[in-house]
């Protein structure tokens, strides 16, 4: 059982008698990049809202690290180490860059109200190092609401790294942004790997990244997993290359 | 003379209470129309304890706290289920549920009689009669207050709750338990009015249920919409702002018939053109959502 | 037994009333997601609006007050609400000034007219008994005209075409825009029919009780309960909780005594979005609609 190590088993989710995701098996490599592709609707999202608890599966389980994760609530399994960068990014907008940040460090013992008005200093030094992880050191004052789109989804990376988590779902990291801030994402989620030792999973739907950074893809359709392999095998599997990339024989 | 003493001592009631409905409307994101209802149970709690059981100041306050505490508590675990609207509509519910029970129960409350004669507060043998010993009372207090709001606004927990209501999904993706958090804004919030309650009991010497109906939460929640909420300054400068505006009106010489509807009209009407232009209030930082 | 009885016909006919008033505010809230806390004030305004007409005659005062209730209407939609949503402000921002409007047409009316209780129908009204009930005449026109509305709206919402064009400006607005729908005229004509639907079951209700320039946010409220319990997307919900409300208020005149009425309303309000949130009449929303 490694740091970071999902297991999905048969997962299945009904919405009023349509089947959204249905016999999902997979295992998500730990320390390693693991790519989600398919069309729209093809129930990747989904997916993650069931490994999160913001969905409960129907059919199946969930086991991560060894433990089933069904009946938790999402703000459970956060703690269990699993993280969550949104498709709408979702940073804390009314706050600013600093307060998105000590947000994510604060732990529950301090969280008890009353505790820990003495703490701040520390944390503020330990957020900065998050900051400067993504780049974004001069905007600390800043509230999030007056960041460009790209700067916040830096923001949401810097959260989650700060968030100290084992396992990270990213849903559509780049999609909207630059390519100078998506050259930097992707070398900030390598760095994740490699340096931070975290697991990620990554839905995507631009097939240069998926071959560039995953170990391994899993393409979903129709709430099935249709074909599971190395990125360069998928992406020329005639089946995705027909029903996903568009491109007929 | 007098009566500016009044105003200062009125004004120090409604700071504490705005502040502790500043934790879960402007802390906690929550619309809540039921405040005036945590602030009556605290004035009839005290009033009760302190005059079936003879209790003193310094014993009945807190325990008048730990009484609306408990009962804020109850009504948030199932009333914290809900969000936007329902949520309203829901502590707007509980609003007129416990306006009710005042109003109806008159083998324990009075009923529209109300309550007079209640004791003025003894504290360590010294007696609060006078204006000038009320003002130092309630001033006393309110210097309390601001210490342990400034505390919570600004504790780790004040920072999670402000997540919690920039954007819930995303602070529960992190780890914060947002039912948890909110329930606890939701009872110091009801306890802490619990305070201003038994300060209003002992100064005024009699209260009736119609203190502590919906218009009543309505205006504590217009304090913060106006002056603002999810900090220190907006709520201050809200109360004192809706505080004085009736003496204000009285000055430009409105007759006292008219001048109640006149107020109220300017309520109404401040209220939509802070919402369009400055929907965070004066001073404040939260907008509703 | 006999109480018991009359007091459930009177469900009924209070339920009518009701269901008029949960329609008025269930078709503004559904297609434009507005909390129409100022459909109080149209309320109120449609009720004096009638009061001041029937001095020259029971039809004026009807036009007067459906005249003024429409015209209020429309101007909260136009002065108030278009331009918050073209702001782009946020559905609470919307929800608080609406409530501001309803404090300020409210006391503008107490202003104008005097706090006092307003009564529009002198003289007794005739009583008719069918066996062990006894009706007064407005009792049966309430019924029988609330009854007749809400009927229509029952059966037309899967008919008419404007109640589809409402119910698709809920789900989806921009699409509708995207295939030609003139979206401010149908917002106009919504704003339009909750004026003279809740118009009508204000003056119904102020011919038999008299009216109060503080009456309109509690009548309202119970059209928004209604709403809410019986589910926002379920019209034909709203109707039958309405009379549920008026039925279960009966029972409690019955087993307790009125002065319980508000309290068990709302009580009824949070038991049933306890057990089950989206209403008594739908069913389960997207995680993302959180």
């Amino acid at each position: 059982m490694k740091k970071g190590e999902l297991k999905l088993k048969n997962v299945g989710k009904k919405f009023k008698g349509f089947w959204a995701v249905k016999g999902v098996t997979a295992k998500f490599l730990p320390q390693r990049i693991t790519g989600l592709i398919g069309p729209n609707g093809a129930g990747k999202t989904t997916l993650f809202h069931l490994i999160t608890g913001e969905l409960v599966p129907d059919e199946g389980d969930i086991i991560y690290q060894g433990e089933s994760l069904k009946e938790n609530p999402p703000w459970r399994v956060a703690r269990k180490g699993i993280g969550r960068m949104f498709q709408d990014v979702r940073v804390f907008q009314g706050l600013s860059v600093l307060e998105n940040i000590v947000l994510a460090l604060q732990t529950p013992e301090e969280e008890i109200p009353f505790y820990g008005l003495l703490k701040k200093k520390e944390k503020k030094e330990e957020a900065l190092r998050w900051i400067e992880f993504v780049g974004l050191e001069n905007e600390i004052k800043r509230k999030a609401e007056d960041l460009s789109y790209g700067q916040q989804k830096l923001l949401a990376l810097a959260r989650i790294m700060a968030g100290n988590f084992d396992l990270l779902l990213l849903d559509e990291p780049i999609a909207g942004v630059s390519p100078v801030i998506t050259k930097k994402i992707l070398k900030l989620l390598r760095e994740m790997v490699d340096k931070y030792k975290k697991t990620l999973v990554i839905i995507e739907h631009n097939m240069n990244v998926i071959m560039d950074i995953t170990d391994w893809v899993y393409f979903l359709n129709e709430g099935r997993i249709y074909f599971s392999g190395r990125p360069d095998h998928v992406l020329g599997a005639e089946e995705v290359r027909r029903l996903y990339l568009g491109l007929v024989k | 003379m007098n009566y500016v003493i009044h105003l200062l001592i009125m004004i120090n009631i409604y700071l504490v209470l705005a502040y502790s409905l500043n934790l879960v409307l402007g802390f906690g994101g929550l619309l809540s129309l039921c405040h005036a209802a945590f602030y009556g149970i605290g004035a009839y709690a005290y009033t009760l304890l302190a005059m079936h059981f003879d209790l003193p100041f310094m014993v009945a306050l807190p325990l008048a706290m730990v009484i609306t505490g408990l009962l804020a508590f109850f009504l948030g675990i199932p009333g914290l289920k809900f969000r936007g609207d329902p949520f309203v509509l829901v502590t707007l519910g509980f609003q007129v549920i416990i306006f009710s029970v005042l109003y109806n129960w008159v083998s324990l409350t009075k009923g529209p009689y109300g309550i007079p004669g209640i004791p003025r507060p003894e504290i360590f043998g010294f007696k609060i009669d006078s204006l000038y010993d009320f003002l130092g009372l309630t001033g006393s207090i309110l210097i309390l207050s601001v210490l342990f709001f400034l505390a919570l606004y600004r504790s780790p927990f004040g920072l999670a709750l402000k997540a919690l209501r920039e954007d819930e999904r995303a602070a529960e993706s992190l780890g914060k338990p947002s039912q948890l958090y909110l329930l606890w804004a939701f009872t110091l919030g009801g306890a802490v009015a619990a305070v201003s309650g038994a300060l209003y009991a002992t100064y005024v010497t009699y209260i009736d249920p119609t203190s502590f109906t919906l218009n009543e939460s309505i205006f504590l929640v217009a304090i913060l919409l106006v002056g603002g909420s999810g900090n220190f300054w907006g709520p201050t400068l809200g109360t004192i702002f809706l505080v004085l505006l009736p003496e204000a009106l009285r000055f430009l010489g409105l007759p006292d018939t008219i001048a109640p509807n006149v107020r109220q009209m300017i309520y109404g009407t401040i209220l939509i053109i802070l919402m369009y232009w400055r929907p965070q209030g004066i001073l404040g930082e939260f907008k509703i959502r | 037994m006999k109480l018991l009885v009359q007091l459930l016909v009177n469900g009924l006919v209070n339920g009518a009333i009701y269901a008029l008033v949960a329609l008025a505010f269930g078709l503004v809230y559904r297609s434009t997601r507005i909390f129409h806390i100022a459909l109080g004030a149209v309320y109120t305004t449609a009720a004096y609006g009638m009061y001041v007409g029937v001095k020259s005659g029971l039809g004026v005062g009807l036009a007067l007050g459906i005249l003024t209730a429409v015209l209020l209407s429309l101007a909260v939609e136009w002065g108030i609400y278009r331009p918050f949503v073209r702001k782009g402000s946020s559905l609470g921002v919307i929800l608080i000034a609406s409530l501001g409007v309803y404090i300020f047409v409210e006391n503008l009316i107490a202003l104008l007219f005097g706090n006092e209780v307003k009564i529009i129908s002198s003289g007794i009204e005739p009583s008719y008994t069918f066996g062990p009930l006894i009706l007064t005449r407005i009792q049966i026109i309430q019924f029988l005209v609330g009854f007749a509305i809400t009927g229509v709206f029952f059966w037309g919402i899967k008919k008419t075409r404007f109640l589809k064009a409402v119910w698709a400006m809920g789900e989806e607005p921009l699409l509708l825009e995207v295939l030609g729908w003139p979206i401010t005229r149908l917002r106009n004509a919504i704003f339009v029919w909750s004026a003279v639907l809740v118009g009508l079951a204000s003056m119904l209700v102020a011919y038999d009780v008299g009216t109060d320039p503080h009456t309109g946010l509690s009548a309202i409220l119970l059209g928004a309960v209604a709403v809410l319990v019986g589910g926002v997307d379920s019209l034909r919900g709203w109707i039958w909780t309405a009379f549920l409300i008026a039925e279960i208020q009966s029972l409690a005149i019955w087993k307790f005594s009125a002065k319980w009425n508000d309290a068990i309303t709302f009580l009824l309000l949070i038991l049933v979005l306890l057990l089950k949130p989206q209403g008594l009449f739908t069913s389960e929303s997207r995680v993302e609609e959180r």
